[in-house]
């Protein structure tokens, strides 16, 4: 029976159940329905009509007594019509009572009722007639108790039959509450079989149902424990809709079995594509490590030969010698044989060549046991199975792979080979382009190094020739100079014996003079001085022989005087000779006390000579110079004071412990220094190094007061230069002065030589770097120039461009010392007007700020004019002026120099562009 | 092929004998070299060089003198002192102390050079410059300060070419045919003998200064003398290499960057 009729069948016959009762209960409550019914309306309406008669009984009686009594018509007439409608009332009442019941009991009632009411009626007929013909008339007693009598009777009778009605009512009702009694039970009776009849439906269909749902359940459970390739079926029992389901999870199960299949089978073709994917990326990965073949091949080799489950392999590596190729092993993998006859194949040779060759694979199966080894350090065996390879690109075979294994490829293996080996035929030809490149770069730039290395190597060699050349150029130069000089010297010589004949007159009159008028008498007085100091003749006394001493000491003074005089000419030439011999410092002593203790006498002044304990009794240098110097300083001393002292202080100093005085020569370790020390007038800061320019003195007015040529101190600086020492000022104006001479001590004195200047300007450097102030600087340019001899600048043509005449002026002074010749223009135009009309000017000074035609402009001018692109343009900027610095170059300046004029930057500026000029 | 082992066995007789290792410089360079020395000392042969050398300390200081050369310039390259100067400056600027290592200063004309350029960006005092180089008389030379006339036109060109401020007359002083410079500007220079083929490392420098130096030196030596270079540089220090030098195949190739590829200069990064 099928689900659904068993539901249908199950509710149908609880409604078929439910429905007999209901109407078994109708029928039953219409029955007692229609009982009571009777009950009512029959028995009702006897019992009505049964009163009826009681009460209209009553009526008549009493209407009977009005009537009897009654006195007027009118009240007599009143009660007739009230008696007859009674009657009429009670004859209706007895004749539905007899319709409706007939009953034995009932009937006999009735009529005897009927017959004693007639009898009452006949009575009331008399009364009423007797009443009516006489209102007044009495009625006689005894019909009135007839009428009495049978109006008790008859209601005696409406009473019975009341009574009788009633009693059948009453029956009526207990028969109806029996039958309510009954109906109850049967309902009751009715709705326990329906409900056991249900209960037995609803078990039995329920328990069928969920019997076949919990099999049904059970299984589909178990289906997930269980393996997807076997599930469990379902027993089909029934061909209900279960029976369906179970049908359906069968074909379903069966369904998931055969998917599962599929599936399972896609997953290994999966893993293996992605073992091949993964193991290709490997590889891939790999590539990049690679920085060179062999690296690349042994990366290779290692990783594939286990990937594919060999134990074997070797990479050869095409290679070109000698125009053939050959295939190399250059990497192996647990590769054992040594023989050298595997190292290499040529093309076509064994089976690396044949592959080569052919660019295909070969597949060796079932090689013979001897084929090869593999060892281990348990054991050996022999391989099975070979391939070899062929590694490509773009049809063009660049090595050979042969791989071994025990084992027989499979068919993944071989696609994994596949697949890999065309890759690796990529990355090796892009290593190969690689190294090509990298090797080409790398030799290019060993190239470039050795292309610097070599031009720097010719740039030397270039030097040196040009070194040598120069010398050789300097030589010849010198040798051609040496014959003009000669010749010059020659033509001079001539030129200078006629000058002196003709012009010089006075000079070399004067000269004479000097040397012959003043000598020869001079002379012939200290000789007589002489001979008179002996005394030869005994009559001079002993005063009179020390006034000839001293006549003979102020002539030698004097004749020493004249040979400074002609010292001084010797020392601005540069002839002055020194004559070092060891020199006893007492006697310089006792000298300097001799020659200044009267002066100190006679001005009233102090004078102490003081020599230091640690001073040595002689040194090495030339007397006579030194007392030149010391005497020169002492007079000056001397010649300042008024009052106070003046002193002489001799001390040595040390290098280490003295680090104020500046030693000019590094390598000198001490010195000694004689101090004029004096209280005088002091010279101003400001002159302090000007006193020693020659014809100088700290004032203009000082020449007047004091006298003196001025020479002085200028030559006790150029001696004690020439002693290899150096004098040292310091002095407060008003408060004296202090003259030191440094003198280098135990020292053997070497000509002056260019290094001491270059270490002197380089001192010099370092103090005034800066300095704007040059005329102190002026002394140093003479004697460097008078020193050196031969300057770059000399007779060299410069042009100065400048507005402003005190620059010109000072340019032009400084100049002309290095004998340069000198134009000078006043503004850009002029100056190139200058230019044109002197074509050999060396060098340019340009002054920017200029009216008319400013420095720029005059310098682009004379560059657009091709003869002058390179002529040496100095611009001389403001300092202030920060971007005029390369609007010079830009204007094409060759190089600039800021105002206020350094001087002796000017000059090393202008030595370094005049370089080369010459010659 | 004879002269090839003339010369291995001249160099293994130099190095035995006077400690000087020229065996890995550039071979071609040194040939040259020891063939124009064979000529001028008059000689046949490199082994009669050898004998000669040997004997005698002279000729060797010559050989040695022609193996060194001293190609140099007052801010040789301007535009690297340039780039130097607006570039490389600006990174050192606050630096408490700048220690540069110029190796192969020669006669140490940019040495000098490096010396006004740190002067005048403000930098010098707390600049210490180290200038080696293996010869002794060029330490000498370069320790002078002193130039040849003949070449500072060019200097000055380079100057201004190399972004100098002030008037490069402002520096020198010429004593006849000498430029001198004011000793302010070795002030923190260090002058030293050094021999990158055998010395080690002997301080950590911001700077290292090495140009047209390994261009003569083999592969191997370059490789070895980067090596000492590479230690004795700061992380995030300068290298400055020749104009036609290169740092990409040599051994600390990968420990730099390249500051400025035109200039040669590289910056250590690890």
């Amino acid at each position: 029976m099928k689900f659904r009729a068993k539901l249908y069948t199950s509710t149908g016959s609880i409604v078929v159940l439910i429905s007999i009762c209901v109407i078994i209960l109708m029928n039953m409550l219409e029955q007692s329905m229609v009982n009571t019914d009777v009950v009512v309306t029959d028995k009702y309406e006897r019992i009505n009509m049964a009163s009826t008669i009681k009460y209209e009984t009553v009526n008549i009686a009493r209407e009977l007594r009005e009537i009897s009594v009654s006195q007027s018509n009118e009240t007599l007439e009143s009660s007739i019509y009230a008696l007859e409608e009674s009657n009429i009332n009670i004859n209706r009442a007895i004749e539905s009572l007899e319709r409706i019941d007939s009953k034995g009991k009932t009937d006999g009632l009735v009529a005897k009722y009927k017959v004693l009411h007639e009898s009452y009626l006949a009575v009331a007929q008399q009364v009423i007639a007797i009443k009516k013909i006489d209102s007044k008339a009495a009625i006689q007693p005894q019909l009135l108790n007839d009428s009495k009598l049978t109006g008790e009777r008859m209601l005696q009778l409406a009473e019975l039959l009341r009574g009788l009605q009633e009693q059948e009512m009453k029956n009526e009702l207990y028969r109806s509450r029996d039958t309510y009694h009954w109906a109850v039970s049967t309902i009751y009776f009715y709705l326990a079989i329906c409900l056991c009849l249900g209960l037995g439906f609803m078990i039995w269909i329920i328990r069928g149902m969920t019997k076949n749902l919990n099999h049904v359940t059970t299984v589909m459970k178990s289906v997930t424990n269980s393996s997807p390739d076997d599930l469990p079926r379902i027993e089909i029992f029934s061909k209900d809709e279960i029976g369906a389901i179970a049908a359906a999870f069968n074909k379903m199960v069966s369904e998931l079995e055969a998917h599962s299949k599929l599936e399972k089978q896609l997953i290994e073709e999966a893993g293996e594509r992605s073992w091949l994917k993964s193991k290709i990326a490997e590889i891939l990965a790999m590539y990049p490590k690679a920085k060179d073949v062999q690296m690349l091949a042994e990366l290779f080799i290692s990783k594939l030969v286990p990937m594919v489950g060999a134990c074997n392999g070797v990479f050869y590596i095409k290679t070109v010698e000698e125009n053939e190729q050959y295939l190399k092993k250059i990497a192996a993998y647990a590769f054992f044989n040594q023989n050298k006859e595997f190292q290499c194949f040529r093309m076509g040779e064994g089976l690396i060549g044949q592959c080569a060759l052919e660019k295909q694979p070969i597949f060796l199966n079932q090689v013979p046991d001897n084929y090869i080894k593999i060892r281990s350090g348990m054991g050996e065996a022999s391989p099975k199975n070979i391939i070899i390879f062929p590694i490509q690109n773009e049809d063009d075979v660049l090595a050979v792979i042969e791989i071994a294994s025990f084992e027989s490829f499979s068919p993944s293996q071989i696609k994994l080979l596949e697949e890999v080996i065309p890759t690796t035929g990529i990355t090796l030809k892009s290593i190969l382009n690689h190294m090509k490149a990298e090797r080409l770069l790398q030799e290019s730039q060993s190239l470039t190094e050795e292309l610097q290395a070599q031009s720097e190597e010719l740039q030397l060699q270039q030097e040196e020739l040009r070194t040598t050349n120069e010398q050789l150029e300097e030589q010849y130069a010198a040798s051609v100079l040496k014959k003009e000089e000669l010749e010059k010297v020659r033509e001079q010589l001539e030129e200078k014996a006629q000058q002196l004949e003709v012009s010089s007159q006075y000079k070399s009159e004067f000269l004479a003079n000097m040397s012959h008028e003043l000598r020869t008498p001079l002379n012939s007085l200290l000789i007589l001085a002489q001979i008179l100091s002996e005394n030869g003749e005994g009559n001079l006394t002993e005063k009179q022989k020390e006034y000839v001493r001293t006549i003979y000491s102020s002539g030698n003074d004097l004749l020493h005087l004249i040979n400074d005089v002609l010292d001084l000419a010797k020392v601005e030439s540069g002839k002055l000779e020194v004559i070092h011999r060891i020199v006893d410092l007492h006697g310089v002593k006792d000298y300097i006390m001799k020659q200044f203790s009267p002066i100190a006498y006679k001005k009233g002044i102090q004078f102490i000579v003081q020599v230091e304990p640690d001073v040595p009794p002689s040194f090495y240098t030339d007397e006579q110079r030194l007392q030149q110097i010391l005497k020169n300083l002492l007079s000056n001393a001397f010649k300042f004071t008024e009052s106070g002292s003046v002193s002489l202080i001799i001390r040595k100093v040390m290098k280490e412990t003295d680090r104020q005085v500046i030693f000019v020569n590094n390598h000198i370790e001490c010195m000694l220094a004689f101090s004029v020390i004096d209280t005088g007038i002091g010279i101003p800061r400001e002159e302090q190094e000007t006193i020693f320019d020659a014809f100088k003195q700290a004032d203009g007015t000082t020449s007047r007061k004091y006298g003196g040529t001025g020479l002085g101190l200028s030559i006790c600086r150029e001696i004690a230069y020439l002693l290899g020492g150096f004098i040292k000022l310091t002095s407060e104006a008003g408060e004296g002065s202090n003259f030191t001479l440094y003198l280098p001590y135990d020292q053997v004195i070497k000509p002056k030589e260019v290094t001491t200047y270059i270490k002197e300007a380089s001192a010099g450097l370092e103090n005034e770097h800066y300095s704007t102030e040059f005329t102190n600087k002026m002394d140093d340019e003479d004697r460097r120039i008078k020193q050196l001899g031969k300057s770059s600048l000399k007779n060299k043509k410069v042009l100065i461009v400048d507005d402003d005449i005190r620059n010109v002026y000072a340019l032009t002074i400084a100049l002309e010392k290095y004998e340069m010749e000198i134009l000078v223009a006043d503004n850009g135009r002029e100056g190139i007007e200058i230019l044109q009309s002197n074509p050999d000017i060396d060098i340019i000074l340009m002054d920017i700020m200029m009216p008319e035609m400013d420095g720029f402009e005059a310098i682009r001018t004379i560059r657009s004019i091709p003869e002058f692109i390179s002529l040496p343009i100095i611009a001389l900027t403001a300092k202030a002026m920060k971007h005029s610095r390369e609007e010079c170059l830009d204007a094409g300046a060759t190089d600039y120099i800021s105002k206020p004029l350094n001087l002796d930057q000017l000059f090393s500026l202008m030595h370094v562009w005049l370089y080369r000029k010459e010659g | 092929m004879i002269e090839n082992i003339e010369i291995d066995m001249l160099l293994e007789a130099i190095y035995r004998f006077y400690g000087y290792d020229f065996r890995n410089y550039t071979r071609p360079f040194i040939q040259r070299r020891i063939v124009q020395r064979v000529k001028k000392e008059n000689l046949t042969s490199i082994s009669a060089l050898q004998e000669k050398i040997l004997r005698d300390p002279i000729v060797m200081s010559k050989l040695f003198s022609d193996f060194s050369i001293n190609v140099t310039e007052m801010f040789r390259d301007p535009s690297f002192f340039k780039f130097f100067r607006t570039n490389l400056i600006p990174v050192v600027r606050d630096y408490s102390e700048i220690r540069i290592w110029h190796v192969g200063c020669s006669t140490g004309e940019e040495v000098y050079s490096m010396a006004i350029l740190l002067q005048e960006e403000g930098l010098f005092e707390k600049t210490k410059i180290y200038a080696t180089d293996i010869n002794k008389s060029v330490l000498e030379k370069a320790k002078k300060g002193t130039f040849s006339l003949a070449d500072m036109q060019q200097y000055t060109k380079n100057y201004l070419l190399a972004g100098g401020t002030r008037a490069f007359s402002e520096y020198y002083k010429v004593v006849a045919d000498q430029v001198v410079f004011p000793p302010a500007l070795k002030k923190n220079v260090v002058f030293a003998e050094h021999n990158l083929v055998t010395d080690s490392s002997f301080h950590e420098f911001d700077i290292i200064i090495c140009r047209n130096v390994l261009i003569y030196f083999n592969k191997c030596l370059q490789n070895d003398v980067h090596q000492l270079l590479y230690e004795s540089l700061s992380l995030s220090g300068f290298l400055g290499l020749g104009k036609r030098e290169g740092i990409r195949f040599t051994s600390y190739g990968t420990c730099y960057e390249e500051f400025n590829s035109t200039e040669r200069l590289y910056r250590k990064f690890k």
